[in-house]
């Protein structure tokens, strides 16, 4: 299935936590909530005034946190389609990423001004700045019980955080000190997957500060899949989390894909790209490369529990464009 | 699941050390109590008002009103899954709140003025209260229309020898507080003659007396286990208790034997005590202090004084130990603010940059054999590539984590009670309430805006969205 309606370039798209609805936003200025199951569009939220970045859904689905290049966070309710009077102001540049809090009584954002905001959503308020990297903070997240947020930058650093006294409690980087473009924590907390700019995905066990695992999707698609495509744009790839290998590679956006998001049921995976399109893809059972599928299915089914993640699957793309993932869309507004 | 990155000599330390954070609200606290979970605290007022905080934001999460204005709240309890909160005030009514919408479950007139009402451990619609020159009441809340009150007795069970001058000793002797015991079965008392009931709740008998003192008892806590009791009473002396196991089959109430453990006081200055904790594991003991600033804190192994904590500039009331964490919080009398005491936690610099360690003092480094050996780089990477090889879990979550995300309750995770994020609670954090009145100038909230406010809250059913809408415009003075 594809969405279209934006009319630039969509920068993310977030399943909401209940399945119900999927949120894009765009370079166009605007959020659309699409239904996840028609793809029928519900709302355009409209009030940043340029591009927007980031998206986060709160854990009730009721509200949406967007983060744009006019340097303010807006909270939406979702339901009435209205943004909430006060928008989240403090940081002094692009805000290029956001999660909430499990709880939903926190949101943590990353900026172009290079430090970490804790924000309480309540009183729309800025709790604690954390004077994070030394370069733009591309990816933020939290763990699942909300003590812990990751934060981490174009300078290599991938930082955690404990967001009940502020202190950075551990530092990851790997050797060759590539810009890392987007952090999340693995659905148990134990891990942090990590996408660098040198074409690969770290899996980091971060207590030790040890990498576990490497995932070099991009080379591999390189190879194999070049002829239908000029560059490695426009694809999407699944790894199996211990094996490495690529389960499957995705192909059909134009361009670059921004931003990728797993559904509550494991079957399907919605991304979005400069094309303008938002793609909904649904696994088959009779997928072409079956005998590769199957292993992964036991680890996809048992994601239920524990709402999205992506951990298995990373986008692919802008890998050589020199920028994060999301990078292209303030760039494409200056 | 911060824990395993904690500097182990911060998990150490169980004694909050600074004051880290003040909370405010609209009214003047004076009553406290964390939740189970420990994530939120709640505040009842001396104006009738009861805010809740949540403590990851230090941030007020919901604002709830409907005891009459200007009667203080008395006490507060929480159910057993947090989800329910039941308050009493001076106006004679308990009340029980639902956090998930703020709405009144239950409201009860009991007659008299309250001192304090506790919610049985595990059933949410029976309660304990103890009443102002009133016997001291099991309040059965099942039935909405017509809650049943049960009587307790006030006076002490005396053996029979003890019978004859009774009457006139049992004259004006009435309960001020009651407490269940962590099962339920049991209700603890303290009278205004300084007598010690044990009261079953099926029976509703008291088993058990002890004579402490002359003067009333003012303050009665029990441990998160069950078999400790700490008692505040006007003689200035704290006093803990252990308490055999009052659920065991085979206990004969005539076999109860308590005796005090330690008594503490302070003999030079003669200090008396505003109100009494329990730490999180009852290895210590706190104690707000009667026209003095400081909180003190005794460990109970050889009953010594611990720590004196400094703070604010102003005699403290309610005292409160957090369910888990070493981190205080009192009410201040005056200001009416709730303060909160935590263990300073340093940055650790090797934290910031993962290639240096930090060290007590110098160390003359050894060299490794191969340490400094070139290899090609292309051969490294694919060795290290090849040596990851390890099988790893992503999804699978801790025993141990889940205990401590569920806090060791027997909850699964459909019934887990998540209070809902309210955006449009206006501006109720915890600094002074201060109004903008044009650009750059400020005034305070004005008290007659407030009472105001919950003469609205009486109205609207103690609907907090509601009269909190309004509130929208108010700005906050950057400090």
């Amino acid at each position: 299935m594809t969405l279209t309606g934006h009319k630039r370039g969509v920068s993310a798209v977030k399943f909401s936590p209940d399945g119900r609805w999927i949120a894009s936003c765009s370079a166009d200025c605007t959020i659309k909530i699409w239904d996840a199951v028609t793809g029928a569009l519900a709302h355009t939220l409209e009030g940043h005034l340029a591009g927007i970045n980031c998206i986060s859904w709160s854990p009730d689905s009721k509200y949406l946190a967007s983060g744009s290049d006019d340097k303010l966070i807006r909270l939406w309710d979702v339901q009435r389609g209205k943004c909430m009077p006060t928008p989240l102001t403090g940081h002094h540049n692009y805000v290029f990423s956001l999660a909430f809090s499990p709880k939903g009584n926190m949101l943590v954002s990353g900026s172009y001004d290079e430090a970490v905001f804790l924000w309480d959503v309540r009183t729309a308020r800025l709790m604690r700045s954390l004077p994070a990297h030394s370069d733009p903070v591309s990816g933020v997240d939290f763990v699942r019980d909300g003590t812990l947020a990751a934060s981490c930058s174009s300078d290599g650093l991938i930082r955690i955080w404990d967001t009940g006294t502020g202190q950075c409690l551990k530092t990851l980087v790997h050797e060759d000190n590539a810009a890392v473009t987007s952090v999340r924590f693995s659905p148990n907390g134990k891990f942090v997957l990590a996408a660098t700019l040198d074409s690969c995905v770290r899996l980091w066990d971060y207590v030790e500060g040890r990498c576990v695992k490497t995932y070099q999707g991009h080379q591999n698609e390189k190879f194999s899949l070049n002829a239908g495509f000029g560059v490695e744009d426009g694809k999407i790839v699944l790894w199996d989390v211990s094996s490495k290998e690529v389960l499957q590679t995705l192909s059909g956006h134009s361009g670059v894909v921004l931003g990728v998001d797993v559904g509550l049921d494991d079957q399907t995976i919605v991304t979005c790209g400069v094309d303008k399109t938002i793609k909904i893809w649904k696994k088959q059972p009779t997928a072409a490369m079956n005998g590769h599928h199957e292993p992964a299915l036991p680890q996809q089914a048992s994601r239920d529990d524990h709402g999205v993640a992506e951990h298995e699957l990373a986008q692919n793309g802008t890998a050589e464009n020199g920028v994060g993932e999301n990078g292209a869309v303030p760039h494409e507004q200056s | 699941m911060n824990l395993p990155l904690t500097d182990p000599s911060l998990l150490a330390q169980d004694i909050p050390e600074s004051l880290s954070a003040r909370l405010r609200s609209s009214g003047q606290a004076v009553c406290i109590r964390f939740s189970h979970q420990g994530d939120l605290l709640a505040s009842g007022t001396s104006k009738g008002g009861i805010s809740i905080f949540d403590l990851a934001t230090n941030g007020c999460a919901r604002k709830i009103k409907g005891h009459t204005p200007n009667r203080t709240v008395q006490s507060l309890s929480w159910s057993a899954d947090d989800r329910y909160l039941l308050s009493s005030s001076i106006d004679w009514k308990i009340i029980l709140w639902d956090l998930q919408d703020g709405s009144r479950v239950r409201v009860c007139n009991l007659g008299a003025p309250v001192y304090i009402a506790e919610l049985h451990p595990s059933n949410r619609f029976q309660c304990v209260a103890a009443l102002y020159e009133y016997r001291p009441v099991l309040v059965d809340l099942e039935d909405e229309a017509h809650p049943k009150q049960h009587p307790l007795p006030n006076l002490p069970m005396r053996a029979p020898n003890e019978q004859e001058d009774a009457a006139k000793a049992d004259a004006k002797h009435f309960t001020t507080v009651a407490a269940f015991t962590p099962t339920g079965s049991h209700v603890v008392t303290g009278t205004t003659k300084g007598w010690l009931n044990i009261i079953s709740t099926t029976t509703r008998e008291t088993i058990y007396s002890l004579r402490l003192c002359s003067k009333p008892i003012l303050l009665i806590r029990l441990s998160a286990s069950g078999r400790d009791l700490l008692v505040n009473a006007s003689d200035t002396i704290i006093r803990t208790i252990k308490l055999p196991d009052l659920t065991s089959p085979n206990l004969k109430p005539d076999s109860i034997n308590l005796e005090v453990e330690h008594k503490f006081q302070d003999v030079v200055n003669r200090l008396s005590w505003n109100h009494v904790a329990f730490s999180s594991n009852a290895d210590h003991v706190m104690a707000s202090t009667l026209m003095n600033h400081d909180i003190y804190i005794w460990e109970r192994g050889h009953g010594s004084l611990v720590k004196i904590l400094e703070g604010p500039k102003e005699e403290l009331g309610a005292v409160e130990w957090h369910p888990s964490k070493p981190l205080v919080a009192a009410t201040g009398v005056e200001s009416g603010k709730i303060f909160i005491w935590t263990i300073n936690t340093p940055q650790r610099w090797s934290a910031l940059a993962p290639d240096f360690v930090e060290v007590e003092e110098n160390e003359e480094y050894v060299e490794h054999e191969d340490e400094f050996d070139i290899h090609p780089i292309e051969e490294l990477k694919r060795k290290r590539l090849d040596q990851e090889d390890e099988e790893v879990d992503v999804l699978t979550v801790d025993e141990e984590q889940m205990q401590r995300e569920k806090m060791g309750n027997m909850r699964n995770k459909d019934d887990e009670f998540r209070m809902p994020v309210l955006l449009d609670m206006g501006e109720s954090d915890s600094e002074d309430e201060i109004v903008a009145i044009g650009t750059g100038q400020f005034r305070r909230k004005s008290t007659a805006r407030e009472e105001s406010e919950f003469l609205d809250g009486e109205v609207e059913d103690g609907d907090a969205v509601e009269t909190n809408g309004h509130n929208g415009n108010k700005r906050r003075r950057e400090e």
